[in-house]
């Protein structure tokens, strides 16, 4: 156990050294013990006793030597002399560190961001037991909104959860103090997102909104939270709260509104009118199942009171609420699964024939997460989190790639240095191991500035999140503090790459150093190191070619779809979504009248030149519906295809300056003629004339309010050939339109399209006074088509995207930067011999520059040819985000190619030129 | 794997595990032994004993504890171990070869005369 005792004594130095000196002391003292007895003087005996002994401190300190553990002592010194190494080239120590921090970081980012916004687990007490429900349809399709009947099913019937609970969407409820008068604080439009009209603001009420969510009853009591302050509501007290109507209003909303009145429970307020009772206060940044925190819980019993028109309660048809539920102790997510399955397809014979719930059904039971279906089940998210993941990957291999050929270029440097220590008797394995803990250390400090960016880079990601979306969204609630996980992943990370970048130099260099011994000899470096010195080179440029090829494609593609043509007049017509008082007495024919009253207003608005009711071509509400041609209803025998429709009034294509390329558009209402778009009748009738063809449309009523006129039944025939517009869809397959005349009645449902050769806001003050006109208490929400069109699905996607790539790839060049202007600075500092040579042989300093940079740029070429091929690869799986880009896009290949060559020819020729400032006699006397 | 000692540090290391043969004992008692028995010949610096003892002692040949010596004191006691017994053999054995070679050298310098 002698190791045990030497670790032991490593902990208790100071007992250890103590001993020794006990040991030692007896048997001097003894000596000197036996000289009195022989009859010496003390003073004598004591001289005699040391001068047998020896020096006693350099006794003590040989035993120490070998009683104290060899191994980690040596470490303690590689440590030391590491530092002292890393303090000394202060140049070469920042870059690394900086390379490497840039790259962990920006990973660290990434992955606690992916924990804190797609893997963040509901708020609420054990959250593990916590799981969403939803049911897949026959269709394949997974659908997660149910009915409130069906709810009540299931919470009642299911024993394989403790509890189910229901929440609708968060929705604005108009709130106001009886009595009081709101403050109207037009918050959206302070925001970034607000500003960019990606949020429309509340215009023309003066109504305060707040955000409320409603929520089952026992939503509180199945989560496991409580109120700070009154209480929350109770499992079955639906009656009671229809007798007196309560609601919870949240700390942040009570603080920011109420000033943390002390006495907020037990106050009233009108929430769209209807008078509540506060009975308590939900805790700060209590987000329960969403992701910001609103300002009133309300329970879903409730919902009559606010929405007197709807009658979601008792309607099994209406979609109304998400469902999640907590575990029974013991039941596993599949016996949970058959059991719900069970109760759903007992649930299918209460339904509606047309109804898609009336086929069978299965459940399906995951995992509780804010998100209502499962993540991997959304293609658009996947692929941005692949290419957010690919991309953060890539930039960590740019900066391992670069610290690689640093340590590489320092290790040449460094052969003499080496070469010395081996020939002085270290060993090998000594060297590696010194050049590894040198690794290390970066790869420690590297991760800890690591940490320090991706924390800062994480609250700037929560206050943009955060600053995005208007106030009246709520308190958005991230926990992005970096937790002990994602400090192991650091850690780990940043630990590998030391250990990675560090092997290969250290490998090399102790290699070679024997051969090179103490020759003082460096211009006979072996070509492997410059092979494996230009790959690492090389590849830097080629994956900052292929993150700065998809940047600039994205960027282009981003560009392109503001400026390009869509099909329609974006800029001058807006849509108008009008918005009734939610009151019983506000009935579909009032809205009619109301409607017709309001239009002839809006024509005589100057600079108005069109009106119409429709979805514009950039509305997020689109329908599909199956096809068949041979006027018969479609299945899954004649359906021709599944395409985009839309009902139309005839003046739509003179509103939205969209051309009829061929025939005419409908005369009225109430006429089986339809208008089909370009692509839509290739679709159908490729190579055909569709003028007179006639068509079928089938919707399964999927996706469908109740109200909605649908297509089904008629026998359509094609009257006109419309120019295709773009849409919403990611790929573009909504230009394929059908376009069919609007009942008359339906006309309330839909927005009013307004085609103005005044700008937005002009408008919206002229439109104001009409609407007051027409009813005091309308209120309208009012959007450019533009503006719309930002907020497709396609223009997020590729804005993102190209933010994230066009940031990556940017980091990407700075680190190519530094590593090429790093690793010819050595390459210089290396060949001063070789170029003194040159010189004193005739060469002139120009020859010499262009010597130096035709090498360093062999790499950079071969890298950017290996990195376009790669970017052609990447462009390819990017296509469905590059609208309107081709994927040989020579800007983009052609740009980046001449940027990151002219970046890496700069890079290398300022430490070039200091090889041609060499003093040829001094080099030469170096020999 | 174990290193070779050369001659002088092996007469040490051999005097010390013969010492400890007859049974436990501390630095002084050794040293006083060999003073003793080999009639005073033997003396060298009496402190480099003591890295001999903790260098043998982390071989694993002899094992330390403290116990209390003839007057009452705190003293640090070494005992051999198994493998010391073992070691101890050898030492012997190499002892005997050098020695025995040694003598060989000189009776053919004599014999020849």
């Amino acid at each position: 156990m002698a190791w045990l005792r030497r670790i032991r004594s490593l902990f208790r130095r100071d007992v250890h050294s103590r001993e020794l000196d006990e040991e030692l002391r007896f048997h001097m003292e003894m000596r000197e013990q036996r000289n009195v007895d022989e009859g010496m003087q003390p003073a004598e005996a004591r001289r005699r006793a040391r001068v047998r002994f020896g020096n006693p401190t350099l006794w003590r300190e040989r035993m120490s030597e070998i009683d104290l553990p060899l191994l980690p002592l040596t470490v303690w010194q590689d440590v030391r002399f590491g530092a002292r190494m890393l303090r000394r080239h202060v140049g070469f120590t920042l870059t690394a560190v900086f390379a490497l921090g840039l790259g962990i970081g920006v990973n660290t980012a990434a992955f606690t961001a992916y924990r804190a916004f797609f893997a963040r687990k509901l708020d609420a007490r054990d959250p593990s037991t916590l799981v969403n429900l939803a049911v897949i349809l026959h269709t394949g399709a997974t659908q997660p909104v149910f009915s409130y009947p069906d709810y009540v099913a299931y919470r009642d019937h299911l024993h394989s959860f403790s509890g189910v609970i229901a929440t609708s969407l968060p929705q604005f409820l108009t709130v106001k103090a009886p009595g009081g008068v709101a403050v109207n604080e037009n918050s959206g439009e302070d925001s970034v997102l607000g500003r960019l009209g990606l949020f429309p603001g509340m215009n023309n009420d003066n109504d305060e909104h707040a955000l409320t969510m409603m929520v089952s009853e026992n939503f509180f009591s199945v989560l496991g939270v409580g109120a700070i302050r009154g209480r929350t509501f109770r499992a079955g007290e639906a009656e009671q709260l229809a007798a007196s109507p309560a609601v919870l209003i949240s700390e942040n909303y009570w603080q920011k509104k109420f000033g943390g009145e002390p006495d907020i429970v037990g106050k009233k307020v009108l929430l769209n009118g209807a008078p509540v009772t506060i009975i308590g206060v939900t805790p700060h940044n209590f987000v329960g199942t969403f992701v910001s925190a609103p300002d009133f819980w309300l329970p879903l019993s409730l919902e009559p009171l606010v929405h007197p028109q709807d009658n979601w309660l008792t309607d099994r048809e209406k979609g109304c609420c998400h469902l999640r539920a907590r575990l029974a102790p013991g039941v596993t997510l599949g016996e949970a699964e058959a059991e719900m399955t069970l109760v759903a397809n007992h649930l299918r014979a209460l339904h509606n024939r047309q109804s898609e719930w009336w086929q069978p059904l299965h459940a399906a039971v995951w995992p509780g997460s804010p998100f209502t279906i499962p993540l991997d089940q959304n293609a658009g998210l996947r692929i941005c989190m692949l290419f957010v993941m690919a991309a953060v990957v890539l930039v960590l291999v740019v900066s391992c790639a670069n610290v690689a050929s640093l340590q590489l270029a320092r290790a040449s440097a460094r052969q003499n240095e080496l070469g010395m220590r081996l020939s002085l008797g270290a060993s090998r394995w000594r060297l590696v191991r010194q050049l590894l803990t040198e690794s290390a250390q970066l790869a420690v400090m590297a991760g800890a500035a690591a940490f320090f960016l991706s924390w800062a880079l994480l609250q700037g990601a929560v206050v943009l999140v955060a600053n995005a979306f208007p106030d009246e969204y709520g308190t958005f609630v991230f926990h992005v503090t970096p937790d002990l996980s994602a400090f192991a992943f650091v850690l780990g990370i940043s630990l590998v790459a030391g250990v990675l970048f560090g092997f290969a130099p250290a490998f090399e260099s102790s290699g070679s150093a024997v051969a090179a011994s103490l020759k003082a000899s460096s211009s006979a470096s072996p070509g492997r190191r410059h092979r494996l010195r230009g790959f690492l080179i090389g590849t830097q440029v080629a994956v900052s070619a292929v993150l700065m090829v998809a940047g600039s494609l994205l960027i282009h593609t981003a560009i392109r779809s503001l400026s390009m043509e869509t099909g329609y007049d974006d800029a001058h017509v807006v849509s108008l979504n009008l918005q009734f008082p939610e009151k019983a007495e506000y009935t579909d024919q009032r809205k009619s009248v109301l409607l017709q009253d309001l239009k002839p207003r809006l024509e005589a608005l100057p600079g108005v030149v069109e009106v119409t009711d429709g979805h514009a071509p950039d509305d997020p509400d689109f329908r599909e519906a199956a096809v068949s041609v041979n006027r018969q209803a479609p299945d899954r025998s004649n359906r021709k295809a599944t395409l985009f429709y839309r009902w139309i009034q005839p003046n739509y294509f003179e509103t939205l300056g969209i051309p009829l390329l061929a025939g005419r558009t409908f005369p009225g209402a109430g006429e089986d003629s339809a208008v089909v778009s370009q692509s839509a009748a290739k679709q159908l009738w490729p190579g055909e004339d569709p003028l007179g063809k006639t068509l079928r449309l089938g919707t399964d009523r999927q996706y469908h309010e109740t109200a909605e006129p649908l297509p089904d039944g008629s026998v359509w025939r094609v009257t006109g050939i419309a120019q295709d517009t773009r849409g919403v869809t990611l790929d573009g397959s909504d230009s394929a339109q059908i376009y069919l005349p609007m009942p008359a009645e339906a006309a309330p449902q839909y927005p009013v399209l307004i085609h103005a050769n005044v700008d937005g806001a002009t408008l919206m003050r002229e439109v104001e006074p009409a609407l007051a006109a027409v009813d005091p208490n309308l209120s309208a929400r009012l959007l450019t088509l533009e503006q719309m069109l930002r907020t497709t699905e396609p223009f997020i996607a590729s804005s993102m995207a190209a933010t994230i790539a066009s940031i990556t790839g940017l980091i990407g060049l700075l680190l190519v930067t530094v590593g090429i202007y790093g690793t010819v600075s050595y390459i210089v500092v290396q060949r001063t011999r070789e170029v003194g040579i040159r010189m004193a042989l005739g060469a002139r300093r120009g020859d010499v520059l262009l010597l130096i940079l035709r090498e360093s740029a062999r790499p950079v070429v071969a890298g950017l040819a290996v990195g376009l091929v790669l970017a052609v690869g990447a462009a390819w799986l990017l296509r469905h985000l590059l609208y309107g880009v081709p994927i040989l896009d020579a800007v983009s290949f052609g740009g980046v190619s001449l940027l990151l060559l002219g970046v890496a020819l700069l890079a290398a020729f300022l430490p070039s030129r200091r090889a041609t400032l060499v003093d040829p006699m001094v080099a030469l006397r170096y020999e | 794997m174990k290193k070779r000692a050369d001659t002088l540090q092996g007469a040490l290391d051999l005097l010390v595990l013969q010492t400890l043969e007859m049974g436990p004992m501390h630095g002084w008692g050794i040293t006083l032994h060999i003073e003793r028995v080999s009639d005073a010949i033997l003396r060298v610096e009496e402190g480099s004993l003591y890295p001999a003892l903790h260098r043998m002692e982390q071989e694993g040949w002899i094992s330390a504890s403290w116990g209390l010596s003839e007057n009452n004191r705190r003293a640090r006691y070494y005992a051999l171990s198994a493998q010391g017994q073992k070691q101890l053999a050898a030492e012997r054995e190499n002892w005997k070869k050098i020695t025995g070679a040694v003598g060989l050298v000189l009776n053919y310098g004599t014999g020849k005369a």
